[in-house]
């Protein structure tokens, strides 16, 4: 027997007994490279096909190979947005795995250790965890004659250990392979089944594996990222150009648009700097086209300068910043919530903007469709922020297609400009928004400058003229007022205690209310959904709580700070931060606010 | 009949040069009867960063810098329109150089139209790239935009007029706008065009030019005898002028835009079409 199973807590007789689970975390970490990432999507499939929700993150170092890499999933029978707070089951490739995840694992969890590379590291998991020590790789290579099929390998005890059956895995590998040719399939069948009989002869079967997951009903549903969701928003809306810049997490974005434009006329492009970048978008927009960029916060900073010329020169142009910890090149990889300064206040001088704050991969299509049509609305940089959402995939009932309206807004066709006595671009008008006529239109001729100028598009610094201009412009934000999503509340009515959050916060702050309703402590939560300009309901919602938490991943209290400078009294707003760049667990937040509570 | 706007007055002294590449330009879009309403000038910062106000065309004043980027994405959003880009060798040789480079590499089929004059005029004269020797930094060579082109393998139209010479530079903007217009990608034009209040090199310049189309053994279609001549010309104190440079690469819109597709800058009020390629995607997302 090349493995054997230890149970520290010993010979407590609990190795083989299954636990029924509706909600469990899995994490699959090792060297990149080791095939986390498709163990996972194997068992992604799995836990779909019994009906559960996915939430997937991953952790993987900013680096091209290796690194420790680190892949999670969450299944649960409700729809969770969020880490569970420990891991349930670990399997870990190697003893980086162990030292880095070991302290994560959950007191009743259990280990999958490949022991190929190393003996299991002493001292890291709790001491009732259970452990599975199996040399995956070295049996990969031996049985299989490649170190490669031990991701297929170690899904077989995987599977086992999830109490599934050898059809449910069979499926998973030919799901996830299925543009293989059966003849490349053969061998990771082949280590599957290798895989399913080692778990077999631990004494875990099929009907009797460590867990019991349920078999829920099935409504359609997908798995998608914020990213993902917010670019085909996008595209649905009729965007067909974006100009981007290699960073760290948005460039999803752009290989996202790229991939797909071509079938739709549209044009991707990848611009020297983020300077170009937002420029090219502007030109493309200028000329008619629908265009969109996306940075994260150096590369936004790059782009103010661009942000106020579309403000100044009304131009439509959407703006996605997917956050991540700053300041400077920060932390790449890690979440955090720390532009909403910048993109609330950045840019010289007034200009109008909208800065839409998606929570969900649904909102973030949506939000997608309605900042490209609001850019051809108001003619203005429209903001899309993210957070960790943009890289996080999520389970969520297929989005409704059907759904999407486009609106033009005031765009001329060349009968309409005909019909005009004088065409002037920045006519003023009672809703601030002029008519709009695009390059190549016959009697359409116009000025676009970003300079102060008359109705005609011509420089001007008249007094009366700048004041009526300035004025003009932030009227466009009034007429669009109403388009803007207003928060997202739930929880209990009657409770005096508020919590206020945005973005990725939001599914965590789900969970953490249900489970402080269990310590006596009820919430009423709230999370806006346009930062700017902020709906009157975030003002009204602190003004009806006693007292209001406002949870946010940075230093300064962006959030809370924006909240108090539209009105809302400071004396009843606590912040409670966190900005070490990983995100807030379920059991964190519930801790954070019983101690603020309990402080009272 | 709808009214547009009233083309402005030239802002500039009496005696600058941007007033020949106005005239130049005015008078090669007349002459290739290119519609107003077809042609887009778009500017950057400076006293050059105004000639988009006078000529009735569309015009875009960009930021400083950043005409390049721009004028690429109106032409990628709209080819049948023919887009100039211009503006001052501070707004392109310092602040917007890295666009500049990128542009001749990228090979788009526009008009760039640079107005050297070594100065930055509007802010009162303080040395710009192209200023040989400036005063804050004697040991520093001129940026020569034309040697730089040179360097970049896909460049396609490299030329050098200079204001006080219409005859040569009407031939040299026609032929740049023939350039973009026939899709052969990024047209080139330097122009000397003094300034008369910062930086008058009326008299040097005209000392210093020399029309390489003169000389009865220059091959502008040979990149290397083009470098070749240029240094020599630079070494002997001369500025070669004329169209330099001229050959064939593949253009950034033949790479990134289908033959004959709808411009996207035509947007359609009924995207119904697309629906069954949506939902191919939303069902790529199904687990």
């Amino acid at each position: 027997m090349n493995a054997r199973t230890q149970n520290r807590e010993a010979e407590s007789g609990r190795s083989l007994t299954t636990r029924a689970r509706e909600d469990v975390t899995v994490m699959v970490a090792g060297q990149g490279g080791d095939g986390s990432l498709t163990v996972i999507a194997f068992l992604a499939r799995a836990l779909s096909q019994r009906g559960l929700y996915l939430f997937r993150t991953s952790n993987i170092a900013s680096r091209i190979k290796g690194g420790h890499a680190a892949a999670v999933l969450r299944g649960s029978a409700l729809r969770r947005g969020c880490l569970g707070d420990k891991l349930d089951i670990l399997v870990a490739f190697d003893d980086e795995a162990i030292e880095k995840a070991g302290p994560s694992v959950a007191d009743d969890g259990i280990v999958i250790y490949d022991v190929s590379r190393g003996p299991l590291p002493g001292g890291i998991l709790p001491s009732t965890a259970q452990v599975i020590e199996v040399p995956f790789g070295r049996l990969a290579v031996r049985d299989l004659r490649r170190d490669l099929f031990k991701n297929c390998f170690g899904f077989g005890v995987l599977s086992r250990v999830m109490g599934l059956s050898d059809d449910e895995a069979l499926d998973c590998l030919k799901h996830r392979f299925r543009r293989l040719s059966e003849e490349d399939l053969r061998p990771n069948i082949g280590a599957l089944e290798n895989g399913l009989s080692f778990a077999d002869d631990l004494g875990m079967t099929v009907d009797h594996g460590l867990f019991r997951l349920p078999r829920l009903e099935k409504e359609d549903r997908i798995v998608i990222t914020g990213n993902e969701a917010t670019a085909f928003g996008f595209l649905a809306a009729g965007g067909r150009f974006f100009a981007g810049y290699p960073i760290t997490p948005a460039t999803d974005i752009m290989d996202w648009l790229g991939k797909r434009f071509p079938q739709f006329g549209g044009v991707a492009m990848q611009a020297e700097d983020e300077l170009s970048a937002i420029n090219l978008a502007i030109g493309a927009s200028f000329a008619g086209a629908k265009a969109m960029t996306a940075s994260s916060g150096p590369g936004i900073a790059l782009m103010q300068e661009g942000i106020g010329h579309c403000g100044s020169a009304e131009i439509p142009l959407v703006i996605v910043d997917c956050q991540r910890a700053g300041p400077s090149t920060g932390m790449p990889t890690k979440p955090e919530q720390s532009d909403i300064g910048l993109m609330t206040q950045g840019a010289p001088g007034d200009i109008p903007r909208v800065v839409l704050c998606p929570g969900t991969p649904e909102e973030c299509f949506e939000y997608g469709v309605l900042a490209t049509n609001l850019a051809q609305v108001a003619q203005c940089p429209i903001y899309i922020a993210l957070d960790g959402l943009c890289q996080s995939a999520h389970m969520v009932p297929a989005f409704d297609l059907d759904s999407i309206e486009i609106d033009n807004g005031k765009r001329l066709d060349d009968a309409e400009i005909s019909k005009l006595d004088e065409y002037r671009r920045y006519a003023i008008t009672e809703d601030g928004i002029s008519p709009w006529a695009i390059p190549g239109q016959r009697q359409g001729m116009n000025l676009v400058t970003g300079n102060e100028r008359n109705e005609w598009g011509q420089v001007s610094t008249d007094p009366v003229n700048r004041a009526a201009m300035v004025d003009k412009r932030a009227r466009k934000i009034d007429s669009v007022r109403h388009q803007l999503p207003r928060a997202y509340e739930w929880g209990d009515e009657q409770a005096n205690v508020g919590v206020i959050c945005v973005g990725m916060v939001g599914d965590v702050l789900i969970e953490a209310r249900e489970r402080l309703t269990g310590h006596g402590i009820g919430l009423r939560c709230h999370r806006p959904r346009t930062l700017w300009p902020l709906p009157d309901d975030t003002v009204d919602f602190v003004k009806s709580c006693e007292r209001v938490y406002v949870v946010e991943y940075n230093k300064g209290g962006q959030l809370a700070d924006l909240i108090r400078s539209v009105g809302a009294p400071a004396e009843g707003m606590h912040s409670i931060l966190k900005y070490d760049g990983v995100p807030m667990s379920v059991a964190q937040l519930v801790e954070a606010i019983l101690e603020k509570e309990k402080a009272r | 009949m709808t009214t547009n706007y009233k083309p402005n007055q030239p802002i500039w002294c009496a005696g600058c040069g941007h007033f020949g590449v106005q005239g130049a330009l005015n008078h090669a879009l007349k002459a290739l009867e290119i519609p107003p309403h077809e042609t887009v000038i778009l500017a950057g910062i400076g006293c050059s960063g105004s000639i988009q106000n006078n000529l009735s065309t569309y015009g875009y004043h960009a930021m400083h810098g950043r005409v390049l980027p721009t004028a690429i994405g109106t032409a990628l959003a709209n080819p049948a329109l023919t887009v100039v880009a211009s503006g001052g060798d501070g707004d392109g040789y310092a602040i917007g150089v890295g666009h500049f480079v990128h542009s001749l590499k990228r090979n788009p089929s526009l008009v760039y139209i640079v107005m050297n004059n070594g100065t930055y005029g509007l802010t009162k004269g303080q040395d710009s790239p192209t200023k040989d020797a400036p005063d804050w930094a004697p040991e520093e060579d001129a940026l020569d935009a034309i040697m730089l082109g040179l360097s970049i393998g896909s460049s396609t139209f490299l030329a050098r007029g200079f204001a006080s010479a219409p005859e040569q530079l009407n031939d040299l903007t026609i032929k740049a706008l023939e350039h973009a217009q026939a899709g052969r990608g990024f047209a080139f034009l330097e122009v000397l065009s003094p300034c008369v209040t910062y930086n008058d090199t009326y008299p040097l310049w005209e000392a210093m030019v020399h029309d390489v189309d003169k000389d009865a053994d220059y091959d502008s279609g040979d990149r290397s005898l083009a470098f070749t001549t240029c240094m020599r010309l630079k070494n002997d104190h001369r500025i070669p002028t004329g169209l330099i440079y001229q050959g064939d690469h593949p253009t950034l819109e033949k790479a990134l835009l289908e033959e004959g597709a709808r411009p996207i800058a035509q947007i359609e009020s009924d995207i119904s079409g697309y629906r069954p390629k949506l939902d191919a995607i939303l069902a790529s997302y199904r687990v």
